[in-house]
């Protein structure tokens, strides 16, 4: 992993961070001012009210709805930022950025614009397609998708030549303040039903420790002031600026592999071959019938194919292009970030548990 | 004569049979070696060559003519080495001097050493080492100068470790022991590779990234020191680093204790994910190989480490006794080995999920074997993608149109299984009914004996209780 305590801290000037008090936002946050100078830090979000820094460390915190773009345009004109980080983007905020002179955008999508959610995507890397409309049967993706498009057009866009636009795509998100994927699991593992495994547990798959992506998210701005700065426009293969990087943590593991690691740090003292192996074609039929019970006392399944198809699916990543034009190097190893994030929602649960 | 051991393990593992008796019959050698033309003292040579490697000999007699020599002689001249430096008969006054001018006596014409202990297994070698001289002399230039190179590298090494364990210093850091597997393994693949360019039977790249060359020979030894522990114990001699070993048990002897088998596997399991960590170049630099011979020759160890790691990976056995792959697989991996770089490849992934699937959630490295192994499957998709990325929109499109239908299909499908299963219930009851069956007297028959379990007083207090 990269060390980034011998490295003199980079500067990234003014920074605003847009829905920087979620999940992925108050972590680049914090990054930011671990390991970065800066001299304005602004967070936008809706509701600044968790996830927030200590007084002391002098974040500006505005509630604002990024769909209101005259809000947008007055805060952008008052904070001038240098760099945006977009965890939730849509066109007003590239439009709030070209009105306001801002010079770098950031935007965070998902590796999952390139899945189908049902083939494999095997060492894919940035060449491969981003599966749009009626292919993509996630909304979620087709959102992520479509406001990707939005940002990377604006880059050196003909109305708005000075602003510099990228885009990350990470896989898998997880860490502290995650209350889906490792959440999900630890519930898993509490109802005691961990003890199933659908598939050979061939498949790779890409989970991606949430600090990483943020360290990628601030690398790519930094990438992009620099381009800024330059004279000339960059070479093709080193270009940042109108491009999208796919963000892991570098080490695809087995898909069980990966949650019995989270039930172990959840307490499962299970060996390995203890859990009933199950085949694809099984869980299909499960699923499907859970589908159609569900479906008739008109609940949501909790057993759908979806998630079966999930379990079974490859999908791990190339992510040379990152490594290459940004520098990109995971601070986080896979399991030191399962420690973490397991300790952070048993914590959470125990409050939940609580209230 | 095979034992009965042997013929009833074999009986019981008929595929292992098969790879053997396929090994022996249909194995044709790329080359072989032509002893007519042979001088008395290379005669000689290769049967020392026979004498000091069992394993080694074989695969060095099938190389072309242009490396047979140059990589036979390199092999007796390293065992020579080895020889001196491995006999502890030798005071260290004596030994550390002799290995460091091992590079001069090579030179020698008629030179020999008799000073070996009598139990020595490969004294006989350097009793004769005079005939190794007079081959040598008959080497290419830039053949002998390889050798000789790596020769002063390893001999000036081997001293340095000789007068280190004088000292009672054992391999401490885990830099140390890979310093270590450099020596006796690292620059063996040196030699070798810088043969290999020399002789056209390589790609030069292969000598600007020399990282790779140095996976070959660490990825063998680490093996080799793994899977060894306990013989190298029994003879006092230690090199898996106290760096790891340390961190499970207080002193190294307490790793052999059967009281700490779990202690003493996670320990192993650190060695194996530390060797695990250079087959991804191994592979790289068996894409670098231009002859089929070479390539049988640097495959067949390879494939046969990742083969014995996945043997000792989480087997207590290595801890009291000495274990091998079986001759089975070891000839299965020899067919295996002198195909191709994608019949390795994939021999490498079904080792690597055979591993994978030894891999214990209880295990402190459990993540990271995962993801080592996760890393060879990686790489192996960089060598031979099965995916491409232009047909993957097309084959997505595809897939879209059979998704709708796909639901509807299942439906259907269950459907009909749950229509023809009623058919052909109601058709039984149907035919019972009219031959006279008294359905009603069976409901009435299953009320009673339904109602009379909970009425009696031990099932209600029972119930109560629980209550």
């Amino acid at each position: 992993m990269a060390t980034e305590k011998h490295q003199q801290k980079l500067s990234l000037g003014r920074v605003v961070v847009i829905g920087g008090c979620g999940f992925l936002g108050h972590h680049v946050v914090n990054l930011l001012l671990r390991s970065w100078s800066c001299s304005h830090v602004c967070v936008l979000d809706l509701q600044c009210t968790k996830n927030r820094r200590p007084e002391s460390d002098g974040v500006e915190y505005v509630d604002a709805n990024i769909t209101d773009s005259d809000q947008l345009v007055k805060e952008f004109g008052r904070i001038k930022p240098d760099v945006r980080v977009n965890i939730d983007g849509t066109r007003n905020v590239v439009t709030a950025c070209q009105q306001t002179g801002v010079k770098a955008l950031v935007f965070t999508s998902s590796a999952s614009i390139m899945s189908d959610n049902r083939n494999d995507l095997i060492n894919a890397n940035e060449t491969y397609p981003v599966i749009r409309g009626k292919m993509q049967s996630e909304y979620y993706s087709e959102t992520k998708a479509e406001a990707e498009s939005i940002a990377l057009a604006a880059n050196r866009s003909e109305t708005a030549p000075n602003l510099l636009t990228a885009s990350i795509r990470p896989s898998g998100i997880f860490g502290e303040g995650d209350m889906q994927a490792i959440y999900h699991m630890v519930n898993i593992y509490e109802q005691g039903k961990h003890n199933v495994q659908i598939g050979e547990n061939h498949n790779l798959f890409d989970f991606t420790y949430v600090e990483n992506v943020a360290h990628a998210h601030l690398l790519a701005a930094r990438a992009l002031l620099v381009t800024a700065a330059a004279e000339t426009q960059p070479l093709d293969h080193e270009r940042v600026d109108g491009e999208a990087f796919l963000v892991t943590n570098g080490q695809p593991v087995y898909f069980w592999d990966f949650t019995r690691a989270v039930w172990h740090a959840a307490g499962s003292d299970k060996g390995p071959g203890s859990a009933w192996v199950m085949s694809r074609e099984t869980g299909l039929m499960l699923g499907f019938l859970s589908e159609v019970y569900f479906g008739l006392v008109r609940k949501p399944a909790t057993l759908n194919r979806q998630r079966i198809i999930y379990s079974c699916m490859t999908r791990y990543y190339d992510i040379t292009k990152a490594r290459r034009r940004l520098g990109y190097e995971p601070l986080v190893g896979l399991d030191v970030g399962v420690q973490r994030a397991v300790a952070w929602t048993l914590e959470q649960r125990k409050k939940e548990k609580k209230a | 004569m095979p034992s009965i051991k042997n013929i009833l393990y074999y009986s019981f593992h008929p595929v292992q049979l098969r790879s053997m008796i396929q090994w022996k019959v249909w194995h044709e050698p790329v080359h072989r070696r032509d002893t007519s033309q042979e001088s008395k003292e290379l005669t000689t040579c290769f049967h020392y060559l026979n004498m000091t490697s069992r394993s080694f000999a074989a695969v060095i007699q099938e190389l072309n003519p242009d490396m047979l020599v140059p990589i036979a002689l390199f092999y007796l001249v390293l065992r020579g080495l080895d020889t001196i430096e491995d006999d502890m008969t030798i005071p260290i006054e004596k030994k550390e001097p002799m290995l460091r001018d091992f590079d001069k006596y090579m030179k020698t014409d008629g030179w020999t050493f008799t000073g070996n202990g009598p139990n020595e297994k490969d004294r006989d070698l350097l009793v004769h080492f005079d005939e190794v001289i007079v081959e040598l002399k008959k080497l290419k230039k830039n053949y002998y100068d390889i050798i000789e190179d790596i020769t002063i590298k390893m001999a000036n090494g081997m001293a340095d470790y000789a007068l280190a364990a004088e000292n009672n210093k054992g391999v401490e850091t885990v830099p140390q022991y890979e310093e270590y597997c450099h020596y006796v393994a690292g620059l063996v693949g040196e030699g070798l590779t810088r043969l290999f360019v020399a002789g056209n039977w390589a790609n030069p790249a292969l000598l600007e990234r020399m990282e790779l060359t140095e996976s070959m020979g660490q990825f063998l030894q680490k093996t080799n020191i793994i899977r060894d522990v306990h013989e190298d114990f029994l003879d006092k001699r230690r090199f898996w680093p106290t760096e790891i070993w340390s961190k499970y048990v207080d002193k190294w002897e307490d790793l052999f204790e059967p009281a700490n088998r779990t202690k003493a596997l996670h320990c192993s399991s650190e060695m194996v994910l530390n060797a695990l960590k250079h087959a991804d170049e191994c592979l790289f630099y068996m894409a670098g190989i231009r002859e089929q011979s070479v390539f049988n020759f640097v495959a067949i160890p390879q494939s046969m480490a990742i083969a014995t790691i996945d043997l000792i990976f989480q087997n207590p056995a290595i801890f009291y006794s000495h274990i091998k792959i079986t001759k089975g697989d070891a000839c299965q991996l020899m067919i295996e080995s002198t195909q191709n770089l994608r019949v390795v490849c994939d021999t490498f992934r079904r080792y690597t999920r055979k591993i994978a699937k030894k891999n214990d959630p209880r295990d402190p490295h459990f993540l990271e074997i995962s993801a080592a192994c996760g890393k060879i499957e990686q790489f192996i998709e960089t060598l031979f993608p099965t995916q491409d990325p232009k047909k993957a929109a097309l084959v997505a499109e595809q897939q879209n149109e059979e998704q709708g239908a796909e639901f509807k299909e299942n439906l259907i499908l269950v459907g009909g299984i749950v229509g023809v299963l009623l058919l052909i219930s109601t058709i039984m009851i149907g035919v019972a009914w009219i031959a006279g069956a008294r359905f009603d007297l069976m409901f009435n028959g299953a009320n009673q004996t339904v109602s009379a379990g909970p009425t009696t007083p031990a099932a209600i207090t029972g119930t109560n209780d629980e209550l």
